[in-house]
């Protein structure tokens, strides 16, 4: 089965390279989530809301975690430096501060915590950087706590202009938000760039033998997930309208992007974001609203689905879906 | 024996893994456009030399030489980039890749902004071409052969442009026939500039292709020579006694 | 004076208590990279355990019972979950974040969620040089050293022992020296569900038992095993007493909020400077 794309070059043309059942369920897909307003109840929509948001957070770690197989388990680090400089930005030095001051401020500081812990670790192998980015998270909460002078600690700081009450509109901003990050990532994903980082999960003593600086894509993947991870985090602090160690800077949240880009399967940008819209279904509509189960019970039961559909599913949920699609006989597909 | 000149100049090379010397006070070179053989027998560290060489290892003393730089604690990709280039023993294709995507990857500019870029569909094929595999261009490494498997080891390597080419036992596994073909291929790569060393555990490959032989032993310099004269080599033959196999 | 003898003995006795801690979890990831995310919970088992065992039991016999439920547990883990997922890092994460949740849930439903301490082992103190000392803060010293002394009895002169610090270093090494791999694993949880047990008894005595108390025991270890580098018994070792003597002094000198603060800034400065650990290597495959 020939493929038509080039390698030489931008590589487009496979991502879209999709035969009729598959275009038929994008499309479906794509028409629901820009309908869902219209036929999903308020609460329903007000998660999908911010599965917006976590759908842009597992995008951006699936860009350097999922692609080179270095798994960051402190993520929530990226993007909660953003939504923190924000916060002390408009707490701390002037309300009335432009977004187009507090923005790249916010994100530049998303870069900076990520250089700080990732120009060290990345030339780390396997479990060691994951070691110290699950560290990273403890110490930034640690800061917060001593500085609570100015952080006011686990309390948080509010006062951040949150862009709309209104559930439909935010929708839609997020959608859009997750529209824009994806479209971007899905073309570094597909770029030699995007190859490269895949094959240093591969093997990453070969990629140097091709020539290629592995620790420089390294970081820049890891620039380009905390540019992600910031815009994310600038975005979530104006969603809230406040911002605190529990809904910014979380080691639980760490650990559930990397479940979302795992069940969506890692390295394909798309499953990912898709993992993010359906475990949050899971469990904010599904076994929250729709059943009504208990939070201690839920969360066990979620992690335990998680670990169930990885086992069966390791390639990712959504990305055995897809290749499913391209070719039901069997054979694998070249998803 | 360090000497001036050559292409790679490999000097007092000493590999030390916890008390295990892998190599021992190594020195040989490579002149510009020959080709070397470097033989020895199974465990004589012949593979570590040249991990050492490529940067894989750090070495534990001594120095490498390439093109008058000194790449002794230089990264491989920057050594690759210099024009050496080496293919190991062990296969190790990107099995998610085809073929033609494999070697693409070693085209690509060293180089985060190079979304686009590499060498065309055209040159790639022409590199598949000279190991003789541009038949197999979307297949995927694990539907491969053996042969077009470690040739495509082969083609990647020579994507990567080298004025060295280190081969670590090219021969293992080939049938005779194989053999002849490769040692065609080897010799046409040669023809077109490249310097090449080739590693093997005996002789019987190498007599007609090599320029000269390094014979290896306990990670240290046996002797050296033609490879009539190795073959005459008294020394030589009684290192691998109990092996399989003439020395000739 | 006695304030630095409080210190030096305080510092001392929690020091060796997380270097239990540690060790459980070093060991575990320096043989495949695997981050036991239910190492915490473990502690807490062991917590619990002592907590129900000394309804009926004596102290030392409620002791053994945390010890040996401990290593079931972990040992249960291993070989109902974690064996078939090893491979995958992610997958396993996973599964030891469920059992950490499961058995949080579990605490929380036969224990409820209120924070208890633990009956210690042996009341009392005794008066040194102007200071007291508290006789179970002697006991939880003596007894993790009589243990970290023979776990290192353990893997450098039984062959079970070496063979698990021989896999640490080099799977394929091991693999290659007949070293039965699934054994190794199975015994290297064993023990550190074991030496976890034990060190649940102490810091539940020490501190307080309660379902959510797996976490701050799961960080520490967390950092002692970066501060000291994985794999490393030696590195352990000195990490803990490190961040031991670190919390000690801070706690008693300086305001609780700085508490945790002179760890991590220690922390920040390994992972800037040696990011493998003082003691650790490079994790080869």
């Amino acid at each position: 089965m020939s493929s038509d794309t080039t390698t030489a070059g931008f590589d487009v043309g496979g991502a879209f390279d999709v035969n009729a059942p598959q275009a038929v369920v994008a499309v479906v897909a794509a028409l629901g989530l820009l309908t869902l307003p219209f036929w999903a109840s308020e609460s329903f929509t007000n998660v999908m809301v911010y599965a917006g948001f976590w759908a842009v957070f597992a995008a951006g770690w699936d860009v350097i975690s999922g692609h080179t197989g270095y798994i960051s388990f402190g993520h929530s680090l990226l993007s909660g430096s953003a939504a923190y400089a924000t916060a002390l930005l408009v707490v701390k030095v002037d309300p009335h501060l432009s977004l187009f001051v507090t923005i790249p401020v916010s994100i530049g500081a998303a870069v900076a915590m990520g250089m700080v812990f990732g120009l060290p670790s990345l030339r780390l192998r396997g479990p060691y950087f994951s070691l110290v980015t699950f560290t990273s998270v403890l110490i930034a909460l640690k800061l917060i706590d001593v500085f609570s002078g100015v952080t006011n600690g686990h309390l948080g700081m509010s006062g951040i202009d949150v862009f709309t009450y209104d559930t439909t509109t935010f929708y839609y901003y997020t959608l859009g938000l997750a529209a824009c990050v994806g479209a971007v990532l899905v073309v570094v994903s597909r770029s030699n760039v995007g190859r490269v980082l895949l094959a240093i999960n591969a093997r990453e003593q070969t990629v140097e033998e091709a020539g290629i600086d592995t620790t420089k894509f390294k970081l820049w993947a890891f620039l380009i997930s905390a540019i992600t991870m910031g815009f994310g985090g600038v975005f979530l602090a104006h969603y809230y309208g406040n911002v605190s160690p529990a809904n910014s800077m979380s080691v639980a949240d760490s650990i559930l992007i990397i479940a979302m880009a795992a069940v969506g399967g890692t390295g394909s940008i798309v499953g990912p974001m898709a993992g993010a819209y359906l475990l949050l279904f899971l469990r904010d509509v599904l076994f929250q609203n729709w059943l009504g189960i208990g939070s201690n019970v839920r969360l066990v039961l979620l992690w335990a689905i998680v670990v169930v559909l990885l086992v069966a599913a390791p390639e990712g949920v959504f990305v055995r879906l897809w290749r499913w699609l391209g070719d039901p006989r069997g054979g694998g597909s070249r998803g | 024996m360090a000497e001036s000149g050559g292409l790679l100049a490999v000097d007092g090379l000493t590999k030390r893994f916890g008390g295990l010397v892998a190599v021992d006070d190594l020195s040989f070179t490579v002149e510009r456009g020959e080709i070397l053989g470097v033989i020895g027998p199974n465990g004589a560290g012949k593979s570590t030399v040249f991990n050492c060489v490529v940067g894989q290892y750090d070495v534990t003393d001594g120095r490498v030489t390439f093109a008058d730089d000194d790449v002794t604690d230089w990264d491989t990709h920057d050594i690759v980039n210099a024009g050496l280039a080496r293919v190991s023993q062990h296969s190790r294709p990107f099995d998610a890749m085809t073929v033609r995507e494999n070697i693409h990857l070693f085209t690509v500019p060293n180089s985060v902004l190079a979304f686009r870029g590499g060498a065309s569909d055209e040159a790639v094929g022409d590199i598949a071409a000279l190991v003789g595999i541009d038949d197999a261009l979307d297949e995927r490494p694990p539907d491969l052969t053996h042969e077009y498997t470690r040739r495509l080891e082969i083609a990647r390597a020579l994507a990567t442009d080298p004025e060295l080419l280190l081969l670590d036992e090219p021969f293992a596994g080939f049938t005779q026939e194989e053999v002849r073909d490769l040692r065609a291929s080897i010799e046409t790569i040669n023809d077109d500039g490249t310097a090449l060393v080739v590693v093997d555990h005996n002789m019987r490959g190498l007599m007609a292709l090599v320029d000269r032989v390094v014979v290896v032993h306990d990670g240290a310099l046996l002797t050296s020579g033609t490879p009539e004269e190795i073959a005459d080599d008294d020394t030589v033959a009684d290192v691998y006694l109990g092996e399989t196999g003439d020395a000739s | 004076m006695g304030e630095v003898l409080s210190i030096l003995l305080t510092g001392a006795m929690i020091s060796s208590v997380y270097a239990l801690m540690a060790l459980g979890f070093t060991l575990v990831m320096g043989l495949r990279g695997v981050l036991n995310l239910s190492h915490g919970a473990l502690i807490m088992v062991g917590a619990y355990a002592f907590f129900v065992a000394n309804q009926f039991l004596p102290g030392v016999g409620a002791l053994v019972v945390a010890v040996v439920v401990g290593a079931v547990a972990s040992y249960l883990v291993y070989v109902g979950l974690v064996r078939y997922t090893e491979e995958d890092l992610i997958i396993t994460f996973m599964v030891t974040i469920v059992v950490a949740l499961a058995l949080q849930s579990a605490a929380t439903y036969f224990f409820s969620s209120e924070a208890r301490s633990l009956v210690p082992l042996v009341a009392g103190g005794v008066h040194v040089v102007g200071t007291t000392v508290r006789l179970d803060e002697v006991l939880a010293f003596c007894v993790s050293w009589a243990a970290i002394g023979l776990l290192y009895y353990f893997v450098t002169e039984t062959r079970t022992g070496q063979a698990i610090l021989a896999s640490s270093m080099s799977r394929r090494g091991a693999l290659l020296n007949g070293v039965d791999l699934g054994r190794v694993n199975a015994v290297t949880w064993l023990v550190a569900g074991a030496l976890a047990g034990l060190s649940g008894v102490f810091l539940g005595a020490l501190q307080s038992t309660s379902p959510t108390m797996w976490a701050d025991p799961l960080a520490l270890s967390f950092i002692i095993v970066v501060i000291g580098g994985v794999g490393s018994i030696k590195g352990s070792l000195v990490g803990a007493y490190v961040i031991g003597f670190l919390q000690t002094i801070t706690s008693t000198v300086g305001s609780s909020q700085y508490r945790g603060l002179f760890a991590l800034v220690l922390l920040v400065a390994i992972i800037l400077l040696k990011p493998e650990g003082l003691f650790g290597r490079e994790f080869v495959e």
